[in-house]
């Protein structure tokens, strides 16, 4: 069973490899099988939730997650050169048991963001995530953001939200 | 130099240099910066033409309804009690709160939620609280409770469209040359077409037209979207049959233009079309229809839905893009200097899983704010309207394409059957700009 000290510390973890840009070993924190998903807003109080039927923000797999990281690293986009500094504040970090045999970690989160050209962005939301305990320690098998402003401004990314 | 502090108010008239005898067509940059514009734009065109407002799909039942606005005016779109649609300022008749709450839901009776008063899903007032007594006779006569209706309401094939004056050419008249376009999605299934679950909205501080430009403007794909293309074909090296190749997107169309078919088109009232042809065609979603479709329709139109991504951008703020997926895209101006995008994926009812899980992923790939592609427009349409204050007298002159430009149909129009008003071999071209440009300049007199 996994704690919620090691949880928390592995959220913190991710968060301070997100706000260094050490996108690989923030890469090595996914399991193989890992899905990223951002719902999107339906009406004023629901996400979409079905990501076979439904739009989401984003879906993506390991192989997403990847690609991101090409992408941001690449220096070809626009939109993420230069990339904005983050800090990621992820509390209220809780276990509540397992979920088809991983630990179901929830947290809430508020990113600040600061790039030149835009200024400071703040947006905000909660986290769920699946972990795994493996030999080589807990990774995420799941991860589950709920983004709460449904007027964004500014781009979102793995390494904002 | 001209200082920007004295500057006299201009005239849109004055912003467009369109010299067709010289071959010569160039937009002052002012037409993004300039508050005055932006005020005259509000009053000719948001409150005076054909706006897009929705799509049926999404006001299924009774008093299901979305609200949205036309200009700065609130309204909302409601399906009533007798099945009708209709589109109401969103004011209450009292003292004009806002009606709706909410930017979508379903109320078959709405309550101003300020003293009271209620409405039903056909805009009838139903109940003043504290009851008519309360007033004299004929007072109420007077205010006409029910709630106002906006002039004009029309529906092409499932997207509705109001207008703010009674006193425009007939929504089909205005959709004219584009309509050929706009079935090429519409058609798509027989039981047509419906808005998928999931909203995405987004600010962009930059002017409503450069989104209009941005739209059909095929010369900036093989620059800012290069690195959605080498993204994407990254990714397909690390799982190279997801979804049995259906989920393959149509990268190779951003790069290798020179061996792909391509075009724009100027269609009349302000409308234009931008083509390419698909790299794979036969991972779109709609592919494995094809046996069905070209038993509705001509081989050409069969072959433009198929093996031709198209966008079709509408005068003055939307555009139905069908490319790797598709797309509603609408986008609202709040002033001169910031607009709200609203995208939405739109798919033929009934598809199949497969093609339908293919089809979401492919636009959210592409279409969000959260995406490989649409953040670094955004970014560029942003510096776009930087770049355009730093020069009070910059002129966009619109000349890439004029080499090549003939008047009237070119061979791929012909395989549609349509007749553009011009015609354009090339994605990298600007000529389709002169359509949104001169409507612009004539609405705005
Ligand atoms: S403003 Fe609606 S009841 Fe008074
Ligand atoms: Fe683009």
């Amino acid at each position: 069973m996994v704690s919620t000290e090691q949880a928390t510390d592995l959220l913190s973890r991710e968060a301070l490899l997100l706000d260094q840009k050490m996108w690989e070993d923030w890469l090595h924190l996914y399991a193989e099988d890992a899905v990223y998903w951002a719902p999107a807003m339906v009406g004023d109080e629901d996400w979409t939730d079905d990501p076979d039927n439904d739009v989401s923000l984003i879906y993506m797999d390991r192989a997403g997650l990847e690609a991101r990281i090409f992408r941001i690293e690449g220096g070809d986009s626009y939109a993420t050169d230069p990339l904005p500094h983050t800090s990621h504040m992820v509390t209220n970090v809780l276990v509540h048991g397992e979920i088809d045999g991983l630990a179901n970690v929830t947290a809430a989160w508020s990113v600040r963001s600061y790039q030149r050209v835009r200024g400071a962005i703040t947006r905000g939301g909660l986290y769920e995530y699946g972990v795994r305990e493996t030999a080589d320690g807990l990774r995420i098998a799941r991860k589950k953001i709920f983004i709460h402003d449904d007027r964004i401004v500014g781009p979102i990314d793995i390494y904002n939200i | 130099m001209v200082s920007v502090f004295d500057n006299p108010a201009r005239s849109a008239a004055s912003l467009i240099d369109d010299r067709p005898e010289e071959e010569i067509f160039r937009v002052n940059r002012a037409a993004f910066t300039d508050q005055a514009i932006f005020a005259r734009e509000m009053s000719e065109i948001f409150e005076k033409g054909w706006l897009y407002l929705g799509h049926e799909s999404q006001v299924p039942a009774h008093g299901d309804f979305i609200a949205t606005r036309i200009g700065t005016h609130p309204v909302f779109v409601m399906r009533g009690g007798d099945g009708n649609v209709r589109c109401f300022y969103d004011a209450c008749t009292h003292r004009g709160s806002k009606l709706t709450g909410r930017t979508s839901g379903n109320a078959t009776t709405l309550t101003c939620r300020y003293h009271g008063w209620c409405f039903n899903a056909d805009g009838v007032c139903t109940l003043v609280r504290g009851g008519k007594e309360a007033y004299r006779g004929g007072d109420l006569d007077r205010m006409s409770t029910d709630l106002r209706e906006i002039a004009g309401l029309g529906s092409y094939k499932g997207f509705l469209f109001g207008c703010l004056d009674a006193d425009v050419p007939p929504l089909d008249d205005f959709l004219g040359g584009a309509k050929p376009f706009i079935d090429l999605m519409a058609d798509q299934a027989p039981d047509g077409l419906e808005v998928l679950r999931g909203e995405s909205r987004y600010m962009m501080e930059a002017n409503w037209k450069l989104q209009t430009e941005n739209s059909t403007d095929g010369y900036h794909v093989a620059t800012v979207h290069r690195n959605f293309a080498t993204t994407v074909a990254y990714r397909e090296t690390l799982s190279p049959d997801g979804d049995g190749g259906m989920a393959k997107t149509e990268a190779s169309r951003i790069l290798s233009l020179e061996k792909i078919g391509s075009g724009g088109y100027d269609v009349g009232n302000g409308h234009m079309i931008n083509w390419a042809d698909r790299g794979n065609p036969e991972a779109g979603p709609l592919w494995p229809q094809r046996d069905e479709l070209l038993q509705r329709f001509s081989e050409g139109k069969v072959k433009w839905m198929l093996e031709r991504g198209r966008t079709v951008t509408l005068f003055p703020n939307l555009l139905f893009n069908d490319v790797a997926s598709t797309c509603i895209r609408v986008w609202r101006p709040i002033d001169v200097n910031l607009t709200e995008i609203e995208t939405w994926c739109i798919a033929p009812r009934g598809e199949a899983p497969e093609a339908r899980r293919a089809r979401i992923r492919k636009y959210e790939d592409f279409f969000f704010p959260a995406s490989l592609a649409v953040p670094d427009d955004v970014r560029a349409m942003e510096g776009v309207q930087t770049g355009s204050d730093a020069l009070d007298d910059g002129w966009n002159d619109l000349a890439l394409g004029r080499k090549t430009l003939v008047y009237g149909a070119d061979e791929a129009a012909r395989e549609l059957e349509v007749t553009p008003l011009n015609s354009n071999p090339g994605r990298e071209v600007e000529t389709p700009f002169f359509a949104f440009w001169r409507e612009w300049a004539a609405r705005l007199g």
